[in-house]
């Protein structure tokens, strides 16, 4: 069946999506907000989007890539946001395997190498 | 190379075909080492620091129970790290019941759930395995999650756990297989007990646990098993801790006896039965005295093989490439170089014989070894006055000589021994023992009265000891210790 992207902003947004796939591999990379022209305030989801995008023909089948834009500069900021309470995420930009401790994070998601590891290994 | 990755069906029979397997003119990797914990990690790392083309073979066979864990070895995944943390929770729940005399009010009962502590633990735990990979990957170090055994000179076979086989060749090896838990080779040890392989990840609660040994690791398990509310028993042959000061043992002993682990003194079991199915379900232990011909038989949920560790160096091909290795024990000795009779071939960790079996000595054998191999260092690994710690609920920290072997080597005329209890200030609000708490130094009158053995009972030993350990290893002496104005009001000022 290959793989499926969803996108989706904020955090409620993206546990009911994770929820609706509850079974099947998911895979998530969060990003700061992007403006008007596409681009974001985090200068490393910049750099990481393209580096990640080209590995995702290496997803398992079956698997869901959520693409979840977190919020403004602000809000990521604030500790106490839901991604950081919930999720305990440290950064953005950051690329997990949902429901596992496998991640990458900031200059790691800038490495193919390791991306690939993500998808294809246990 | 042209010799990379060959899948072989019988490589014995090629061989054997062959006569002697030829060496190959340039080989697959720099290093290849086998085993990928403390030791082997470390060295693996340090080696690709050096552009060095290397790979690590990981393997874990699984318990008897069925179980297996990811990369990093015994500390990482059935040992130090989990120990730490559930002795951490027994400790936490001491302290909620301290809290009380210092105004903290809380109605409901405290109870522990054995499923809440454990998923933490091993989350924290794939984190690690986790951070290996990445580490691993990120320095091209190839890891391969299969195991290595030796066929032939300089050649290694790997069979992943699909079995499928392959062949590698390198330069170097360091074999740095680490050990397992021993069992008792009685009828129903390996179907009914469980080791310190499958207590850490147990996925439900042990419940009324026999302990059978008198290892540190026996009672450190015993230890937090009962600090978090369970009717925990330990069966002991003969002495407490072997090898450690036996004065400092049997306190701990003690200790643990008046606070609720129950001790079965002078028995070994022969036979386990189960009377219950379940999880855990209930098992009948069948002991016999050591001393007489007595008979014993106890029920229990749970029984925890804690008796020693062998290592992992019978079925890895040694004989293939002549190393050596002690028959008896399985361990291998090496010269202080870690280098096996086979000079291209090193060994790091607990297999080594006669050396310290901890976590901290691997990784500094493993680097340092690999500093001398491929950064012209000379540096060798210093294997004197390493510091240790047992977390059994009253912890203990040494660095040195025991009272004893202090005496033999020389002479009780010779040695001085200053010691102390003490009341930590935090145990004094809630009426805690108040006469346990003890520490004593060992020293050469003959050399200044240099302090040569460093022991101390009570909490956070670990803490207290690592500092004294760097003074020891200055060559501290007792009036520079006296000249050295205290902390106030902490324990390590006694």
């Amino acid at each position: 069946m290959g793989w499926e992207e969803r996108q989706v902003r904020g955090y409620p947004e993206f546990v009911r999506t994770a929820q609706s796939y509850h079974g099947r591999p998911i895979f998530a990379l969060f990003c700061g907000d992007k403006d008007a022209e596409g681009k974001s305030w985090c200068p490393d989801c910049v750099t990481a989007e393209p580096v990640i995008r080209k590995e995702l023909h290496n997803l398992p089948d079956e698997s869901v890539f959520i693409y979840c834009l977190v919020g403004d500069r602000a809000y990521w900021k604030d500790p106490n946001n839901e991604f950081r309470r919930n999720l305990k995420l440290t950064g953005v930009p950051t690329l997990l395997k949902y429901g596992t401790p496998q991640k990458l994070v900031e200059e790691e998601c800038f490495k193919s190498e390791l991306v690939r590891m993500l998808f294809t290994e246990d | 190379s042209v010799q990379a990755h060959k899948e072989v069906e019988n490589p014995q029979k090629t061989m054997e075909v062959n006569g002697l397997m030829p060496l190959p003119d340039s080989y697959d990797y720099d290093l290849i080492v086998i085993g990928g914990g403390s030791g082997g990690l470390a060295a693996a790392k340090e080696a690709a620091k050096y552009e060095k083309k290397v790979m690590v073979l990981d393997f874990v066979t699984p318990t008897p129970q069925g179980n297996s864990w990811g990369l990093g070895g015994t500390c990482v995944n059935v040992g130090c790290i989990p120990k730490k943390l559930m002795h951490q929770a027994a400790l936490l729940g001491q302290a909620l019941q301290d809290s009380r005399k210092f105004g903290w009010q809380f109605t409901e009962e405290v109870k522990h759930n054995w499923m809440t502590m454990t998923e933490s633990v091993q989350n924290y735990i794939g984190s690690l395995n986790w951070g290996y990979r990445v580490a691993l990957r990120d320095k091209k170090v190839t890891y391969e999650n299969a195991y290595g055994e030796f066929v032939g000179p300089h050649t290694i076979k790997a069979t992943n756990k699909k079995g499928v086989e392959k062949l590698y060749t390198a330069e170097r090896f360091i074999i740095a297989t680490g050990e397992r838990p021993r069992y008792l080779g009685i009828p129903g040890d390996k179907e009914y007990c469980i080791s310190s392989d499958d207590l850490f990840s147990l996925p439900y609660c042990p419940g009324r646990t026999l302990v059978v040994g008198a290892s540190y690791v026996a009672l450190e398990c015993a230890g937090f098993l009962a600090g978090l509310g369970l009717d925990v028993t330990v069966m002991v042959r003969s002495i407490l801790l072997r090898g450690f000061d036996q004065d400092m043992a049997n306190r701990i002993g003690e200790y643990m006896k008046e606070h609720g682990v129950n001790f079965i003194r002078e028995f070994v079991p022969i036979k386990v039965e189960r009377v219950e199915e379940g999880t855990p379900g209930i098992l009948k232990v069948t002991a016999k005295s050591t001393t007489g011909d007595q008979i014993i038989e106890v029920e229990y949920d749970t029984v925890l093989l804690a008796i020693g560790r062998d290592p992992c160096t019978r079925k890895i091909g040694l004989d293939k490439v002549g190393v050596n290795i002690n028959e008896k024990t399985g361990k291998i000795p090496v010269n202080d170089e870690e280098q096996t009779n086979v000079p291209y071939i090193y060994a790091v960790g607990d297999i080594l014989q006669d050396k310290l079996e901890l976590t901290p000595v691997a990784i500094q054998a493993g680097r340092l070894l690999v500093r001398r191999l491929y950064a012209g260092a000379t540096t060798k690994c210093d294997y004197l006055n390493v510091p240790t710690t047992v977390f059994t609920p009253l912890e203990y920290g040494a660095c040195g000589y025991s009272e004893e072997t202090a005496v033999e080597k020389f002479g009780e005329e010779n040695i001085e021994v200053y010691h102390n209890h003490f009341w930590p200030l935090e145990w004094t609000v809630p009426s805690r023992d108040n006469n346990k708490c003890y520490a004593k130094i060992i020293c050469n009158i003959q050399d200044n009265e240099r302090v040569i053995g460093f022991h101390v009972l009570g909490p956070n030993a670990g803490e207290v000891t690592q500092g004294f350990a760097a003074a020891i290893k200055c060559g501290l002496t007792k009036e520079q210790l006296d000249s050295t104005v205290g902390i106030h009001p902490i324990c390590a000022e006694v």
